[in-house]
């Protein structure tokens, strides 16, 4: 480097600026220091020559950018795909600098000369981002907003570092150097380059807080199962059966002892939820005692944080009387699937729900309509077979007489917008239903009426889900919130607020304690409802996720979106155990059977599928060491007759029931 | 840049009444008009996907369009799909074609009938894992399911079905088999037959009732001969069970055979003189040819012991000519190797046991005169086509019909196998086996070695064609040779008659010369014959 060519630039840069004074006064200086010359750092010597460059416009993009890639294609085979990795941020920075820049023609030619490299990886992110034309489009859309804001991580090793940064300064790349440092956060991992299989967590986008989804996932949760529940206590009891007959009279007395209690209990509740969880708290530590005597499933125990609704004893019975005659299912013993064909919908079902023992069906349409059919009052063979083995369960005693007469089903009118979601409580004698108007209705199929009408979201809801015990809910909206309600008040208890866009589906743990979320921005979260705090963030998805389930047991979450990947969460990890792929094309519902062992996943791709969950987390978890963690098992496929499934659930005696509309043709 | 032309948003401009746009404003409207048509459709995206759908409506675009608070656009609706035309003259200019109606009209029309009402049906979609077999349900039978039912088969086929059977039949399966045989037995010129007969040809998941169906042909077969309309349902129904990509037929076979066999060659088929029984055996012979092309390859006995049954047939001078017809027939389809190497040696003293059957003089009856006339152009059509195909294959080497002319000039023996070295490559392939042995081995042959090469080549492929029928083969090739040799040793008359049948004699070579060949069995047959040749090859020829 030669000091009068870092002179020439040096001047260039001040005269282009107009900082004429200092000019001069750095002409003056270098004439003076030019006999006792202190050699420049050659890096500084560099950006200067890097800035002089800067200013030769557009092409530097596209000539740095195209160098990059032949470089990485041409590398050494060993580290090529970890060197592949670094292309993706570099080419969208490059775009969006260029568009930033205000060379919106180049930044199109950039862009459509290399989006094929991306296409594969990235199609959606780049039909996003083709649209961008102007400075103000990129401040606009929250999606470039977010890249702008935030770092890529990417995985590479020593080695493959060391390479990049030699060919970037040997070519003087400055752009791209510049572009790496300013939006790439380099993971170096001594060693060898990490196997060729794409890992998930190799290349993550941080949000604009980066650290802080580190931050948040390292948060405790407690996801354990709620002590004192039904299942304890069916095995207290059938424990206590085995000992004598005389112990089961006990139990069940202890049981109407429990009862009477709850009922006192209840009548506080209705105060302060706060202050009564702590009532709820203590003496939920005291039965806890009793419950430790038994040695019960694996999963740790944990207190309800929100005061439980009450059961009534009878519903309470025949949900014991349910767990007793579950049937086991594992991957050889497979469920029995009964599915509910919607017929002459006229592409008008936007959605249905199950209720928990599959006597009761809802369809919310486009039309503003909720109609709930009782499959055990269709008076068709096949139907009071089913009934008997699930609807003696069924506590809801009166569907009403159905309007015309001639109509098989109720209808529920009160919505003035495509109703999105319908949700049953688990007893079935409440329906929420959400709606493009932007309100949830929570309707009783006993009185066949709207009861309440909760509005609290600006935009559509487009989901809305009854907490296990019943009696709260959580809804999810355009407005990139979520909420937390109960039945009883117009006003949302909570708010979660975090997402990047829409949340489009939402899902409650099985202890009540944490809701989770799946959003457009392609993330799911996981809040907790007493304070409002998410607590997890779990990145990997590459679309728009649709459908979320929590296992029985507390561990496990299961998320499928657009593209039919479904993937496998650790809660307390936040990590993804293994994709599931098989569908191939977008994931509507999931369910994981009761105790756990079977996901079924449906689809529109019109199929019902079956994964064995057990061998899906243990393989990954005993290969996550070795690196290689995409494992899975599908068990089995059900294709249907051109019906997407639009819903699935478990009874709790295991019968798997699933819904859908009948496709036109296909 | 931006994929919305400038052009566009003049034309926009211009229709909401704004004439003097400036280009500068066109220009920096379109990349912006480009960002919001995404924006919008982003959104509909959203809302197909919350409608659990995974095509775009009108509705979904009204909805985002709601979401961004700006008026829907009015006239569309999701019902019909709209139908847009390119202007005339313009590439990329689209407009809707929206008819003109009549009020009168619409007044006048009587009310469309009101749309179903929706309801709900529940099916089993899975018992235990395992889909049943119902209409409600996929016509995909699981991959696994075809893998058990297949491994049960092998372990042993219910042959009577009166032995209790493992496996147990859906009701659905059973209902279809029942209405199956009931629709052969009573109705097999109806319509619904022949639905039945296209829905075995396509239909999966018919696999476990493939042993009940091979078994009720076999007993069928066996028990109504004189049927004739019966035989063709069941020749039918194995036809389009064979049709069927989802049956994995060949582990019937051995049973499913004998009866198409017995079609072919049965003595007496049908009661009546009136009846057609030679189309029957027609079609049978063709399910016999399908057969064993399909699998011979797989199965190297096939092939072998079905030419065997037929040419016993042929062989035995106390059977019908029906039968006759029958074997000869299914010699014939099953390739004209077999015709050279079974019927033509034998062409002549068939031909003159069959002759006296066709003169009205010699045979009073009228229907076995009829019955030789039938075999003979059998005979006829075969030998016709086998001579047909030695032309082709050999039309381009002809050779003057003597041997000894040639034999002189080695060199061009020489170039001429180079030559069919080009035109038979089949053959010339199986020129491998070591000459020695099959100088010992070829039992027809011994030929002078004046000219090494091509007797080398002639050699080897005739030895490596026995080879390649197959051991069982071998001994049936043998006693036909013995026979023909019978024949021709009882049958030295002399002069050109013996020249004939020893021409014939040799026919089962692969190497005889097809002019030879052809001039001798035009004079068994006459003029006849030369329908089947090539105009050009029979010039030569003749």
């Amino acid at each position: 480097m030669e000091e009068d060519e870092i002179a020439g630039y040096v001047t260039a840069y001040l005269k282009k600026k107009g900082f004429t004074q200092t000019e001069k006064i750095f002409q003056e200086e270098f004439q003076t220091n030019k006999t006792n010359s202190s050699p420049l750092e050659p890096d500084i010597a560099k950006h200067i020559l890097s800035f002089s460059q800067l200013e030769s416009g557009p092409a530097r993009f596209h000539d740095g950018y195209s160098r990059l890639r032949s470089w990485t294609h041409c590398s050494l085979d060993l580290y090529k795909h970890e060197l592949l990795r670094v292309l993706y941020p570099v080419f969208i920075h490059c775009f969006m600098d260029l568009v930033a820049k205000g060379h919106v023609q180049e930044a199109r030619h950039f862009f459509n000369t290399f989006r094929e490299d991306h296409e594969m990886m990235h199609l959606r992110d780049l039909q996003k981002l083709e649209g961008v034309l102007s400075p103000t489009h990129l401040e606009e859309m929250e999606f470039a907003h977010s890249l702008r804001q935030s770092k890529f991580n990417i995985k590479i090793c020593e080695y493959s570092y060391e390479l990049l940064l030699q060919h970037l300064h040997s070519t003087q790349s400055t752009t791209i150097l510049g572009i790496i440092n300013e939006h790439i956060n380099f993971q170096v991992t001594p060693g060898q380059p990490s196997s060729i299989v794409d890992d998930p967590e190799a290349v993550t986008l941080s949000g604009s807080s980066q650290d802080a989804a580190n931050q948040i996932n390292q948060k405790e949760i407690h996801w354990g199962l709620l002590e004192d529940s039904l299942e304890e206590r069916l095995e207290k009891a059938s424990s206590l059966l085995s000992d004598s007959e005389k112990g089961e009279g006990e139990a069940k007395e202890g049981e109407t002892e429990e009862n009477k209690k709850r009922p006192v209990e209840g009548g506080k509740q209705g105060a302060s939820i706060k202050k009564v969880k702590k009532d709820k708290g203590g003496s939920a530590t005291g039965k806890n005692t009793k419950a430790e005597v038994n040695t019960v499933s694996a999963a740790p125990r944990v207190k309800p944080e929100l005061p439980m609704p009450i059961i009534p004893s009878e519903v309470e019975q025949s949900i014991l009387e349910d767990l007793r005659n579950r049937v086991q299912l594992s991957s050889v013993a497979l469920p029995s699937v009964s599915f509910y064909t919607f017929l002459n919908t006229h592409n008008g079902l936007s959605c249905s729900s199950i209720s928990h023992d599959g006597s009761l069906v809802a369809g919310g349409f486009s039309d503003s309509s909720l109609k709930v059919w009782d499959m055990a009052k269709l008076g068709e063979q096949t139907a009071s077979s089913l009934s008997q083995d699930e609807n003696d369960t069924s506590q809801n005693p009166q569907m009403g007489q159905s309007g015309g007469g001639k109509r098989q089903y109720t209808l529920f009118q009160g919505h003035s917008g495509p109703v999105y979601a319908a949700s049953f409580s688990p007893v079935g004698e409440f329906i929420l239903s959400s709606s493009a108007d932007s309100t949830i209705r929570l309707w009783s199929t006993t009185y066949n009426a709207n009861l309440v009408c909760y509005k609290g979201h600006n935009y559509p809801v487009w989901d809305v889900q009854f907490s296990p015990v019943g009696h709260y809910f959580a809804s999810s909206s355009h407005d990139r919130t979520a909420r937390i309600w109960s039945m009883e008040r117009i006003q949302p208890l909570r708010i979660m607020a975090g997402h990047l866009s829409d949340v489009d589906c939402v899902q409650w743990h099985a202890n009540c304690n944490y809701i989770a979320t799946g959003s457009s921005d392609k993330t799911v979260r996981l809040w907790d409802v007493q304070s409002g705090e998410c607590v997890r963030v779990f990145v990997g998805h590459r679309s728009m996720i649709l459908s979320l389930a929590m296992s029985p047991d507390g561990r496990y979450m299961a998320s499928g979106d657009e593209d039919g990947t479904i993937m496998m969460w650790d809660l307390s990890s936040g990590r993804c155990l293994t994709p599931l792929i098989g569908h191939t094309s977008c994931v509507w519902s999931l369910a994981f059977s009761c105790e756990g062992s079977v996901l079924a996943s449906g689809s529109a791709d019109c199929s019902v599928k079956l994964w064995d969950v057990n061998t899906s987390t243990k393989v990954s978890r005993a290969e996550e060491k070795s690196g290689n963690a995409s494992r899975l098992r599908s068990l089995k496929t059900l294709p249907t007759k051109s019906t997407p499934v639009y819903a699935l659930r478990f009874s709790r005696r295991n019968l798997l029931f699933a819904g859908g509309a009948l496709a036109k043709n296909g | 840049m931006s994929t919305v032309p400038k052009e566009t948003i003049e034309v926009i401009a211009q229709s909401i009444g704004i004439t003097n746009l400036s280009p500068d404003v066109a220009f920096a409207l379109a990349p912006d008009l480009e960002y919001r048509i995404r924006e919008i459709m982003q959104e509909s995206i959203k809302c197909m996907r919350h409608s659990k759908r995974t095509i775009l409506t009108a509705d979904d675009v009204d909805s985002a369009l709601a979401l961004r608070n700006l008026e829907p656009i009015y006239g569309f609706t999701s019902n019909d799909p709209l139908r847009f035309k390119r202007a005339a003259g313009h590439k990329d200019l689209f407009y809707i074609d929206d008819k003109d109606v009549e009020f009168k009209d619409l007044i006048e029309a009587p009310l469309p009938k009101a749309p179903l009402d929706t309801s709900i049906t529940s099916h089993w979609l899975a018992i235990e894992g395992v889909q049943p077999a119902i209409p409600e349900n996929a016509p995909v039978e699981a991959p696994t399911e075809i893998r058990k039912s297949s491994e049960y088969k092998e372990d042993g086929i219910p042959v009577d079905i009166k032995l209790p059977v493992k496996h147990v039949i859906t009701k659905e399966l059973q209902l279809y088999f029942d209405k199956i045989t009931e629709l052969v037995l009573n109705k097999p010129a109806s319509i619904p037959f022949r639905r039945a007969l296209i829905s075995l040809a396509t239909d999966m998941g018919l696999h476990p009732l493939v042993p009940y169906f091979s078994r009720f042909v076999a007993d069928e077969v066996a028990q109504n001969l004189h049927n004739l309309t019966l035989l063709f349902a069941l020749m039918r129904l194995v036809r389009s069970i064979l049709q069927n990509p989802h049956i994995h037929i060949e582990l019937y076979l051995h049973q499913l055979m004998p009866p198409i066999i017995t079609c072919v060659v049965a003595k007496r088929i049908g009661n009546r003189l009136s009846d057609n029984h030679w189309e029957l055996r027609n079609f049978s012979v063709n399910l016999v040819a399908s057969i064993c092309k399909r699998f011979g390859n797989v199965y190297h006995n096939l092939q072998p012991r079905v030419t065997k049954t037929f040419l016993h047939a042929f062989l035995d001078p106390t059977k019908a000519l029906p039968q006759h017809y029958g074997a000869i027939k299914g010699i014939a389809a099953l390739g004209s190797r077999l015709v050279r190497l079974f019927i033509l040696p034998n062409l002549e003293p068939y031909l003159l046991l069959l002759e006296p059957e066709m003169q009205p003089e010699k045979q009073r009856n009228e229907t076995k005169r009829q019955e030789a006339w039938q075999v003979y152009g059998a005979l006829l059509c075969a030998v016709g086509q086998c001579m047909h195909e030695r032309a082709k294959i050999f039309s381009n080497l002809l050779s003057p019909p003597t041997r000894a002319s040639s034999r002189p000039n080695g060199k061009a023996m020489i170039a001429m196998s180079s030559k069919r070295k080009a035109s038979t490559e089949n053959l010339m392939q199986q020129q491998q086996p070591p000459l020695k042995k099959l100088a010992t081995d070829g039992p027809g042959g011994v030929v002078p070695m004046n000219s090494m090469s091509v007797d080398m080549q002639m050699q080897g492929s005739a030895g490596a064609f026995s080879t390649m029928m197959g051991v069982p083969n071998v001994g049936v090739s043998s006693m036909a040779r013995q026979i023909s040799n019978d024949n021709t040793m009882g049958r030295e008359v002399g002069g050109q008659q013996s020249k004939v049948s020893s021409i014939l004699a040799q026919a089962w070579k692969d190497d005889i010369d097809a002019g030879q060949l052809l001039s001798s069995v035009y004079e068994l047959f006459g003029e006849s014959l030369l329908s089947f040749i090539p105009k050009a090859e029979a010039g030569v020829f003749l």
